[in-house]
């Protein structure tokens, strides 16, 4: 069997299968949710996290940093 | 069910405006392929409320993405491949999870119920349709959905799936196989040994 023939055969059995669907206020729902970032990119949330880790080893760095020219002037 | 992929100048000017950031492409992609995204996910997880959660997901990082899409980027594909990998990272979760829960008694399958799935089925050859998909191995029923409901061509899926073109072909030929065993007489007669 060639995959083209793979592919009709498994073609003429998926018009048999029925489609799916959401109901109305949930496709809705999913819809105005998704829409609003359209454009907008990720969340700022996203990115919180890892500025607040940076934030907080970036000003322990640099009071290690400090101490240790307090110590060795 | 067959659906194709709208055509070329639909997708190409919705990807013009969904860069754009325009609500209007959003919404047309979200009609034109919510009900196809939708019966794959609900086929592959084989529950309605995780399906709808994935679709929200893939929608969300269509959304989250539009500006940074392609121009020529084919629409189908981009968001079978975030559907595949949602389907993906929640079936290792699920299995973590069951391994997780070890030796807690599980909810036995109760006689002849049919599941929502096949609640759908209006007739004897549809209910053994969705038995027979339901009964492959994931792997393989993905390629007969996207192959077969979706008509994506090889290279397609392999590139959707992340897999060969020839692994892809070969876990088709495994799939109608299988499936043709599983129908047995509800298999179409074109099926049938001549």
């Amino acid at each position: 069997m060639t995959y083209d023939d793979d592919a009709a055969k498994l073609t003429e059995l998926g018009r048999e299968l029925a489609g799916i669907d959401l109901d109305a206020a949930s496709a809705a729902r999913i819809a105005h949710r998704a829409r609003r970032d359209v454009g907008r990119g990720p969340s700022l949330v996203r990115f919180i996290e890892p500025a607040i880790a940076t934030a907080l080893v970036t000003s322990y760095l640099v009071w290690a940093i400090a101490r240790v020219f307090e110590a060795f002037p | 069910m067959v659906v194709r992929s709208p055509g070329g100048d639909d997708e190409a000017s919705w990807v013009l405006g969904l860069r754009r950031g325009e609500p209007a492409a959003f919404d047309a992609v979200f009609a034109g392929y919510r009900r196809r995204l939708y019966s794959y996910l609900v086929r592959m997880t084989r529950r309605r409320d995780v399906a709808e959660d994935l679709l929200q997901e893939t929608f969300l990082r269509l959304a989250q993405h539009a500006a940074r899409l392609e121009p020529k980027t084919r629409l189908g594909a981009w968001l079978f491949t975030v559907a595949h990998r949602l389907v993906v990272s929640w079936a290792r979760a699920q299995s973590v999870r069951n391994q997780l829960a070890g030796d807690l008694p599980r909810r036995e399958a109760v006689g002849d119920e049919r599941s929502p799935l096949e609640a759908l089925a209006d007739s004897q050859a549809q209910l053994a349709l969705e038995r027979a998909f339901a009964a492959l191995p994931p792997a393989y029923r993905e390629v007969a959905l996207l192959v077969g409901v979706e008509g994506l061509p090889p290279a397609e899926v392999a590139q959707i799936l992340g897999q060969t073109p020839e692994a892809v072909r070969q876990r088709l030929a495994r799939a109608r196989t299988q499936l043709a065993e599983a129908l047995g007489e509800h298999a179409p007669a074109s099926w049938r040994a001549p």
